[in-house]
């Protein structure tokens, strides 16, 4: 390969992070503190093991042709003591000391990546706990003010610029916590508290997804994260907290009546409503989510429809059962989870 | 024995292998429509009188009875249905204790099904409405490993958490008797 | 597998006990102690007769052959009387005593003092049966017996049979019963066995409680029914075991179920047509819970507005629990009802962030409109369901100097609680066992110290939590003596392991998120029986028990305290020094109410049901499976050689002197 096409090869992922789309779910995304932390030390790293890499394909290259010369100094059938270049112990004694600079330097900048992120996390502003279950997120909200906790599923709401400090945990196998644009990965261990501290710096929406193989569905378990202004967040996390409205058109009613009655509320939770089951994702605020599922499909209609129906076709083996319900009653209950804004 | 010999009895003992694992790992996700209920018919061991017979075991039994997958999810919607909040991990509290020998309303699988599923008048809730046909045989195939009756292949091994009974895979079968005391 | 044994040196002088005739020689205590001496054949036999010479000497010295499992007599710990100017009843709320038993508690003041002194200590050991009666009931028997003018009520648990004995006539015959007939479907909601804790007599009524939430108004000489009020719901997990409270016309009936996703409140109907006349809420905002403009907790922690909204999350404390399954006192002085509220639900603490008020502390309510006048919450954020619902104590009290009007109450988590029952100002919090999961009261702000190292842990266990869920001391009340100035305290010795994880809530379905498992307390002992001297806040004397003690105390004019183990002993002990002067072996374990009342003849009798249950004898009631450690709670591998020292049963037992 030409250096040209090498150089090309190499410069392809600056151009491919460069791609505004690749923002949503990108480790180039630098959308958070830490991603940024995280990009800069990279592109250092970069920069200088591709300095050593050269260097030592050039010394290697070196090497290979003057070995085809230096053939007559053979220390070994000689058995004199062959002394050294001096022009070859410099050479080296530079190369030593240019290693050892090259590598003290990384640390240096891997020490203050480090505590540039852990400062811009200090003194965190807002406390989220993450329980990660096969195969959705279940969120929560911690506040001093305990009235003012609020449970959703799935989707994670930042304000920008303000140091968020989210604790994980796991109610059953080990799974990952990784938005690409905003941070690293976390692993969420059960019987174990873990904890990452984001600091987002750019509004937009980022998707972030499990890392960790957790079972049949893990390809499925999504997460959506909206960073807003922190006004935006407060108006978000206000309307969150009021319990869903009662339903106002008679099929909605019976929608109500079925999911409140019937096995959903079994396993889902409405704020407001008798239904408040854990074992699943909170509904009271469904119909305000960006997918369903995870991530599985985006919300609509439609999707709904088929969701509530044969969640097994969609997601085979998660934990929501296909109950089969007659046509009236799935346009019932679609009807009441679309009132859940 | 000859080479020609041994290969044939590995490949005749593949075979029986995949064949015996079969049923216990057959794991299907998609379960039969709520209004195809547990036959509510399987009632406890009592006189059939006139020489009447006691109804066949329900076809749906072997499909759970000895399913590694069903009696794995039956112990998690053990604990999720709130099952282990009466009944403890099998020693019983509110509820009847699971992992003897004595059952009130009959110990074989579509008997558990149909007792989850109707309800029992001294205070064990109908699940009808509330879980679907498959998930009630799920969790009557955990309940029956909790006495030891499924077969240990299939049982799951040492659970997370508090160390509770002794694992399943060790626990002793228990004989099915009926309960001939009445407790009020 | 031998019993186990504890050979504890006594630390008073061995006496000669009247009752107590020689045995026939030591092979039995030697061959059961053998079991002491852990090893092999030549230390057995070694370790036998070391046993068999101090056995010896013992019988020479006692002319009383110690059996293998008597228990231990009462050690004299802190070694100097109570206080001479001591605590007394309040006289209004304990008048003196007529020889009836109208209510559990004897009083409205809670005192379980019988003021009737014909048994004393020189004669209790001639205590003789004088009859018994058969309820037919086999579950937990918590109620005492009502005695009224000459007929005894006796109050089943499920189905609730109320039977009415004449005492007048010899052996006691049934006058009437009544079949008030609760729904099956209710003892799959009540959590800790279908107890009853007892009925009331009142101005011609006895009125009772069943299972499946109804109170029921019964014309005392006829039987029949008055009015029946269903006050509770089943199908939301909501049963009624507690024993009502009748003051000031009205009927005061609390709910159970804080381990079914319930919410708990307080009734009060009125006493002559049933209907409810105010419900007051322990959880949800201040109208709700009857707060207006006469509520004043006295700390800080407790004051605010919508309080019982703000320290829950939004939603949780519509299923918080706090529910009113104890006991309640009436001060007839100032009108005001005394009672403490149970545990927040689940149990799974970091489900419900925040104080959780109302739940686990005590009210004072006016008893005529159900407004609070003050709270003081026991345990904010109760992580261990250290319910408050155990008895309160009316008295007065000496305190620095002034006699004050008191209430004082062992909790259930550990402590030895004296209010100043005007205010709600807590005087003083003594541990009257071993706490290791607080680190004590901070009286200045009124808030526990709770020790964080067992702060419990989603997904973990954690260890060694004393005291254990059922606390220190659960449901089953005290007895104060004014004579002595001492609280009888009957309670356990537990600690657990609690194990959270999530809980899922279902209408009807228990709402807990714990896996627990408990175990004897420091001293191996899983029960003891303290005499508690409440103004210098010190025990006077203990006695280890076996077995948790689970059976209320009695304790009469006559110097003598009553009470029953698990195993069935009925014991009468002295009130003073706490030496066993008397027992009896009854049929079934004892956790009923013991009382003392003057029958027709004028003699002064003994009466409790013997019948083992409850949340620790539901290994027997239940017929449990004791290879699973974490069934009934946790409690059944604290018990698990239960099944082997009694069986069930519901027998009533009533002695007196021989003529």
């Amino acid at each position: 390969m030409t250096m040209r096409a090498r150089a090309a090869a190499m410069l392809l992922p600056f151009a491919a992070g460069a791609c505004s789309y690749q923002q949503y779910q990108s480790i180039y995304g630098n959308a958070a503190v830490e991603a940024q932390q995280f990009n800069s030390l990279f592109v250092i790293f970069l920069v200088v093991c591709a300095v050593m890499y050269a260097a030592v394909i050039l010394f290697l290259i070196a090497g290979l042709l003057r070995r085809r010369r230096a053939a007559e100094a053979n220390v070994v059938e000689d058995g004199r003591h062959h002394e050294s270049h001096p022009a070859m112990r410099t050479g080296l004694t530079v190369w030593a000391a240019v290693v050892a600079v090259g590598l003290v330097g990384l640390a240096i900048a891997s020490f203050f990546a480090d505590r540039s992120m852990a400062s811009a996390a200090a003194n965190e502003k807002l406390s989220i706990t993450i329980t990660a279950n096969q195969w959705w997120w279940d969120v929560q909200y911690n506040s001093a003010d305990a009235s003012k906790t609020l449970r959703t599923a799935n989707e994670l709401h930042l304000p920008v610029g303000v140091p968020v400090r989210i604790l994980l945990h796991s109610n059953d196998v080990i799974h990952s916590f990784w938005v690409p644009s905003l941070a690293g990965k976390q692993d969420l261990i059960p019987g174990r508290d873990n904890d990452i501290t984001l600091v987002p710096r750019k509004t937009g929406i980022y998707r972030g997804q499990c890392a960790e193989f957790c079972g049949t569905q893990h390809a499925h378990m999504a997460l959506v994260v909206n960073v807003d202004s922190y006004s935006d967040f407060l108006k978000w996390w206000q309307h969150q907290l009021t319990p869903a409205a009662a339903p106002t058109t008679p099929l909605a009613q019976a929608g109500y009546h079925y999911v409140t009655s019937g096995p959903c509320s079994a396993c889902h939770a409405i704020g407001g409503t008798p239904a408040g089951g854990t074992v699943g994702p909170d509904l009271t605020h469904l119909a305000s989510r960006r997918s369903i599922a995870a991530g599985t499909m985006p919300m609509g209609e439609g999707n709904l429809y088929g969701w509530v129906e044969d969640p097994q076709s969609v997601k085979p083996g998660n934990h929501m059962p296909t109950i089969g319900l007659e046509p009236a009653q799935l346009h019932a209950v679609v009807a009441y989870l679309e009132t859940l804004k | 024995m000859s080479s020609r010999c041994r290969a044939k009895l590995v490949v005749i003992g593949i075979a029986a292998l995949a064949v015996s694992a079969c049923n216990r790992e057959e794991r299907h996700s998609r379960s039969k429509p709520i209004g195809e209920t547990v036959p509510a018919g399987e009632s406890p061991n009592t006189i059939w009188p006139g020489g009447s017979a006691p109804a066949a075991l329900d076809p749906r039994a072997k499909l759970y009875d000895n399913n590694a997958p069903a009696i794995s999810q039956g112990q998690q919607l053990y604990m999720t249905m709130n099952c282990v909040g009466c009944h403890f991990h099998g020693g019983g509290g509110m509820g009847p204790a699971l992992m003897d020998d004595e059952w009130r309303y009959g110990g074989r699988i579509d008997q558990i099904a149909a007792s989850i599923a109707e309800g029992r008048p001294n205070g064990m809730p109908a699940w009808r409405g509330k879980l679907t046909a498959d998930q009630i045989w799920k969790l009557a195939a955990y309940v029956r490993s909790m006495s030891g009756q499924p077969s240990k292949d299939a049982v799951g091994s040492r659970a997370e958490g508090m160390s509770t009974t002794t694992p399943a895979t060790l626990a002793p079968r228990e004989p099915a008797h009926s309960s001939d005391t009445a407790q009020q | 597998m031998p019993p186990e044994v504890k050979f504890i040196a006594s630390a008073e002088p061995i006496t000669a006990d009247a009752n107590c005739a020689p045995r026939q020689g030591n092979s039995e205590a030697s061959g059961s102690n053998a079991g002491v001496f852990h090893g092999g054949v030549m230390r057995r036999v070694s370790g036998a007769f070391i046993v068999g010479l101090l056995s010896t000497a013992a019988a020479v010295t006692s002319g009383c052959n110690r059996s293998a499992d008597q228990q231990t007599p009462g050690k004299v710990i802190a070694g100097s009387p109570p206080a001479a100017n001591h605590a007394v009843l309040d006289a209004a709320a304990s008048p003196a005593d007529d020889g009836n038993w109208v209510m559990p508690g004897k009083d409205y003041g809670a005192s379980r003092f019988s003021g009737l002194n014909q048994i004393n200590p020189s004669n209790v050991a001639k205590l003789a049966l004088s009859f018994t009666f058969s309820t037919g009931t086999t579950k937990g028997f918590e109620a005492p017996p009502l005695v009224v003018n000459g007929t005894m009520y006796v109050i089943t648990p499920f189905p609730n049979i109320l039977y009415a004995l004449d005492l007048t006539k010899p052996g006691a015959p049934t006058k009437w019963v009544f079949k008030p007939k609760p729904l099956a479907a209710s003892q799959g909601v009540a959590c800790c066995d279908v107890v009853n804790r007892g009925a009331v007599y009142d101005a011609g009524k006895i009125f009772f409680n069943t299972l499946d939430g109804q109170t029921i108004a019964v014309d005392a000489s006829s039987g029949q029914q008055v009015w029946r009020t269903q006050l509770g719901d089943i199908q939301k997990g909501e049963t009624i075991t507690m024993a009502p409270l009748v003051a000031g016309g009205k009927v005061l009936v609390g709910n159970s179920g804080g381990e079914m996703g319930v919410r708990g409140w307080i009734a009060a109907l009125d006493e002559g047509s049933g209907k409810l006349a105010w419900r007051a809420y322990n959880t949800g905002p201040d109208k709700d819970v009857l707060i207006g403009s006469r509520f004043k907790p006295f700390y800080a922690m407790d004051q605010g507005k919508d309080l019982g909204v703000k320290s829950w999350p939004p939603d949780a404390w519509k299923i918080g629990g706090g529910t009113v399954w104890g006991w309640l006192s009436y001060d007839p002085a100032t009108k005001l009802v005394y009672y403490g509220v149970g545990n927040p639900g689940p149990w799974n603490p970091d489900q419900r962030p925040g104080d959780n008020k109302w739940t686990t502390g005590v009210f004072a309510r006016d008893v005529n409109s159900g407004e609070a006048v003050w709270y003081y919450q026991t345990t904010p954020h109760d992580l261990f369901d250290h319910d408050d619902i155990n008895e309160i104590i009316l008295a007065d009290m000496p305190w620095q100097g002034q006699r004050r009007p008191v209430l004082m109450r062992p909790a259930r988590d550990g402590f030895f609680y004296v209010f100043d029952r005007r205010t709600g100002q807590v005087l003083s919090a003594a541990p009257y066992g071993y706490v290791n999961a607080y680190k004590g009261v901070d009286l200045r702000t009124g808030r526990i110290i709770p020790n964080h190292d067992k702060d419990t842990k989603p997904g973990r266990v954690v260890r060694d939590i004393c005291p254990a869920s059922p606390g220190l001391k659960d449901w089953n009340p005290s007895a104060f003596s004014p004579l002595t100035g001492l609280v009888y305290i009957p309670h356990n010795n537990l600690c657990m392991d609690f194990g959270a994880m999530e809980a899922n809530y279902i209408s009807g379905t228990p709402y807990v998120g714990a896996d627990v498992k408990m175990y004897a307390g420091p001293g191996g002992n899983r029960g003891a029986f303290t005499a508690w001297d409440p103004v210098n806040q010190r025990k006077a004397w203990e006695i280890p028990e076996d077995l948790p003690v689970w059976s209320p105390a009695l304790v009469t004019a006559g110097g003598i305290v009553f009470y029953g183990t698990m195993d069935g002993w009925f014991k009468a002990v002295d009130a003073r020094t706490g030496r066993q002067l008397w027992r009896f072996k009854a049929g079934s374990g004892i956790i009923g109410q013991p009382i003392s009342y003057k029958g027709p003849d004028g003699r002064q009798y003994i009466a409790f049901v013997a019948g083992v249950g409850g949340w620790s004898g539901a290994v027997v009631s239940g017929n449990l499976d004791t290879r699973d450690p974490t069934a009934a709670l946790g409690f059944v591998n604290a018990v698990k050689d239960l099944p082997m020292k009694t069986t069930a049963g519901g027998m009533l037992y009533v002695f007196t002197l021989p003529r």
